[in-house]
């Protein structure tokens, strides 16, 4: 009888999707959670720092050279925030910081309407206690940082208004992005799932559900909001879409976004690659070489694919390639979770 | 068209068709619901449960469906293929068999929803004729389906719509042009406007149209509930960027030209993510709640003093319908969970959890009673 029921034990290991254990998520979420975002929001406050401490020493001296300096630290501040775009989850919600670390696609120029505004205006208004709790995101962060850098209307150098509403920028974007990364190190993912009662609800699970989700929503904007849009994939071509173009970071961030994706798919002991591997090799390691493959892809793409002088049918064959790896990649990514076990959102991602 | 023949066998099949009462073998008061689910991305069904969640009948579909439409007599169930839908099935549940299916006219396409008179005689159905994007109304006969009347829904998009009475019926124009051909993209996005209008069935004639202020065009009204004082209540989904404070939840009435919107806290309005699922009464017409699968919640409100209740955490949460008791909501979600809240006695109760099953987007209540 022990035989049968052995026997009958091992067939269904063999065909169900992994049977869900206690702290079995433990390993990837905790490996996410400190080596893709705690670390990365590390970086990211560190680069936030120095971007707000050279805007203070351009302020001072002006200079080319130390516009120059500022924009370098701003580069590096905003590939910092490439490796933690795809999670808008955690701390990064409270006070809309996820949007006013990154206010885009801003289709209708709110941003430098707001700076200039701004930039009119009394720059006390800014030392009040209350102003960044009430401001509006669109001048909180990158975006506006990058404008003030970047966008011909903005003189630093010359201009000490527009210096001064840098350095005020740059200061309270460090600051939040500091705050976001303590709320990481002193925390844990599990803190901000909302608990279900009655429902057997494991919060390890929820949250990499959480995680997961974004991940594969992040695909999706990658391919198309980053990708398709600008270059008129499906439409009409309007380079001025793409990310960061000012700064042409553009296929930059994407690149980085893309290396990120497969830092997730490795963080921890076991990973999400193990323990897919464990439940379906083949499908987890067709994950693995879409993965490698988009990285290779956008590696491959031209320095200058954003802003080069290339016809649209150019660009379009020049991305086809890597739109659809990231596409396979997101079918094949939710498969993977989906055999998991995991819901990713029959109603919150496909509704009406 | 049907022949003659045709139209002489399925008069005899719905003539012969039970009354819920006659079909229910449970006590005085018991409930039943529809809904649609899914096992997969393939694999789609029509199903009745129970007040304890059990599933006591099931029929496949050839595709995903979004809401159920229940014959106030008979026991026949409709569902209504999600937009842009080209199908409605109607199930003889005491026989288990699809009985009709009903296709919109050339060029039109259903929203996902639709609805029985009072009587069972008429269907009323919410239409896009795309060449142009005009929403339209449909009265049709039931059993056969023919078209009686339409009229224009007076605005584009008409999602769902409610009775109000016999002779008003209250539409959600959710304002987004589309086109089959073009999948669900929005043709409209810089132009859209949703209104709330309603239409008397006599004359086709607006009695009353409620709109947003030109800031908030892009606030789309899709879903809907009236409650017995004549109050409709209004769950919105916002077109524009995520990061806008837009109000997502809004009261109308016939006889005001203005919505009247819902307060919440800013942190569960922000949960929301701009997206509303269902809109629901409970039985009293006192308490509102409003789903938001993407936000993982219910929230309520007290309708008469507009004042916001609390929320039920219920993960992809959509399917929302008021129970028999008074303050009770049942929700289904699509992580297979059907979960009894009670936001006045701050109580909630899971009655089932169906882990292989995602309930669709929007399920309805039979009460056995009421159509005895």
């Amino acid at each position: 009888m022990s035989y049968v029921s052995t026997l009958m034990a091992l067939a269904i290991g063999a065909a169900s999707p992994l049977i869900a254990t206690a702290g079995q998520w433990e390993g990837p979420l905790n490996g996410i959670t400190a080596e893709v975002v705690t670390q990365g929001y590390q970086a990211y406050s560190t680069s936030s720092a120095s971007l707000a401490k050279l805007s203070v020493a351009l302020c001072n001296a002006p200079s080319e050279q130390a516009l120059a300096a500022t924009q370098a630290a701003f580069k590096i501040n905003a590939q910092d925030w490439q490796q933690l775009q795809w999670l808008n989850f955690g701390p990064v919600t409270y006070f809309m910081r996820y949007y006013a670390f990154e206010y885009w696609p801003d289709k209708k120029g709110v941003t430098q309407r707001q700076l200039r505004t701004l930039a009119q205006g009394d720059p006390s208004v800014m030392d009040a206690p209350k102003f960044w709790t009430s401001a509006s995101i669109a001048v909180r962060g990158l975006t506006a940082i990058e404008s003030l850098l970047y966008h011909p209307d903005f003189t630093p150098t010359q201009s000490s208004n527009h210096c001064r509403l840098l350095d005020k920028i740059t200061a309270h974007h460090a600051q939040s992005a500091d705050a976001v990364f303590k709320q990481w190190q002193e925390g844990k993912a599990q803190d901000w799932v909302f608990d279900e009662e009655g429902m057997g609800f494991d919060p390890e699970k929820v949250a990499l559900e959480q995680f997961l989700q974004q991940w594969i929503e992040h695909m999706s904007a990658v391919k198309d909001a980053k990708l398709e849009t600008p270059i008129g994939y499906n439409g009409r071509e309007n380079l001025k879409l793409a990310e960061f173009y000012r700064s042409d970071l553009s296929l930059k961030a994407i690149q980085k976004n893309l290396q990120t994706y497969r830092e997730i798919y490795h963080a921890g002991s076991p990973s999400l690659f193990d323990i897919a591997k464990q439940n379906d090799a083949r499908l987890a390691e067709q994950l693995e070489s879409l993965l490698t493959d988009n990285i290779k892809l956008a590696l491959l793409l031209p320095d200058d694919f954003f802003n080069g002088h290339y016809t649209k049918e150019e660009r379009f064959n020049l991305a086809q390639p890597l739109v659809k790896s990231i596409s396979n990649s997101q079918s094949t990514l939710s498969n993977i979770v989906t055999t998991l076990g995991f819901q990713i959102g029959f109603n919150s991602r496909d509704g009406d | 068209m049907l022949s003659r023949r045709s139209f002489l066998m399925l008069s005899g099949t719905l003539i012969t068709t039970p009354t819920w009462a006659a079909l229910s073998q449970q006590e005085a008061g018991a409930a039943l619901y529809a809904s649609a689910y899914s096992l997969d991305k393939n694999t789609h069904f029509f199903a009745l449960f129970d007040d304890e969640g059990s599933i006591s009948w099931t029929a496949p579909l050839s595709q995903r469906a979004h809401a159920p439409v229940i014959h106030p007599r008979q026991s026949i169930v409709g569902i209504v293929g999600r937009r842009p839908g080209f199908f409605m099935d109607f199930f003889d549940v005491s026989s288990n068999q699809r009985i009709k299916r009903i296709e919109p006219s050339k060029d039109h396409h259903f929203y996902g929803h639709a609805l029985f008179s009072a009587d069972g005689t008429q269907l009323i159905t919410q239409e896009n004729y795309y060449p142009t994007g005009e929403g339209k109304i449909f009265i049709r006969d039931w059993p056969s389906g023919n078209i009686l009347q339409s009229f224009s829904s007076n605005g584009i998009g008409p999602h769902e719509s409610v009775f109000l009475n016999d002779q008003v019926l209250v539409i959600a124009n959710g304002g987004l042009m589309t086109h089959p051909r073009e999948d669900r993209n929005i043709l409209n996005l810089d132009t859209m406007q949703s209104n709330v209008t309603y239409l008397s069935l006599k004359e086709g004639r607006i009695l009353n149209q409620a709109t947003h202020h030109e800031a908030l065009h892009q606030l789309s009204i899709r879903h809907l509930d009236v409650n017995q004082k004549g109050t409709v209540a209004l769950g919105f989904q916002y077109q524009g960027d995520m990061w806008d404070q837009v109000p997502l939840v809004a009261l109308s009435r016939l006889d005001r030209p203005e919505l009247d919107y819902l307060p919440m806290p800013e942190d569960i309005r922000v949960r929301f993510k701009q997206y509303c699922g269902s809109v629901c009464f409970d039985k009293s017409g006192d308490i509102l709640a409003i789903s938001t699968p993407r936000g993982g919640l219910v929230a309520f409100w007290h309708v008469e003093t507009k004042t916001f209740l609390g929320v039920e955490n219920c993960r992809d949460v959509c399917g929302l319908v008021s129970t028999s008791n008074a303050h009770e909501f049942l929700l289904t979600s699509g992580t297979g969970a059907q979960l009894k809240s009670n936001p006045v006695q701050n109580t909630s109760e899971m009655i089932k959890n169906h882990t292989n099953i995602q309930w669709d987007n929007h399920f309805r209540q039979i009460n056995i009673e009421n159509y005895a």
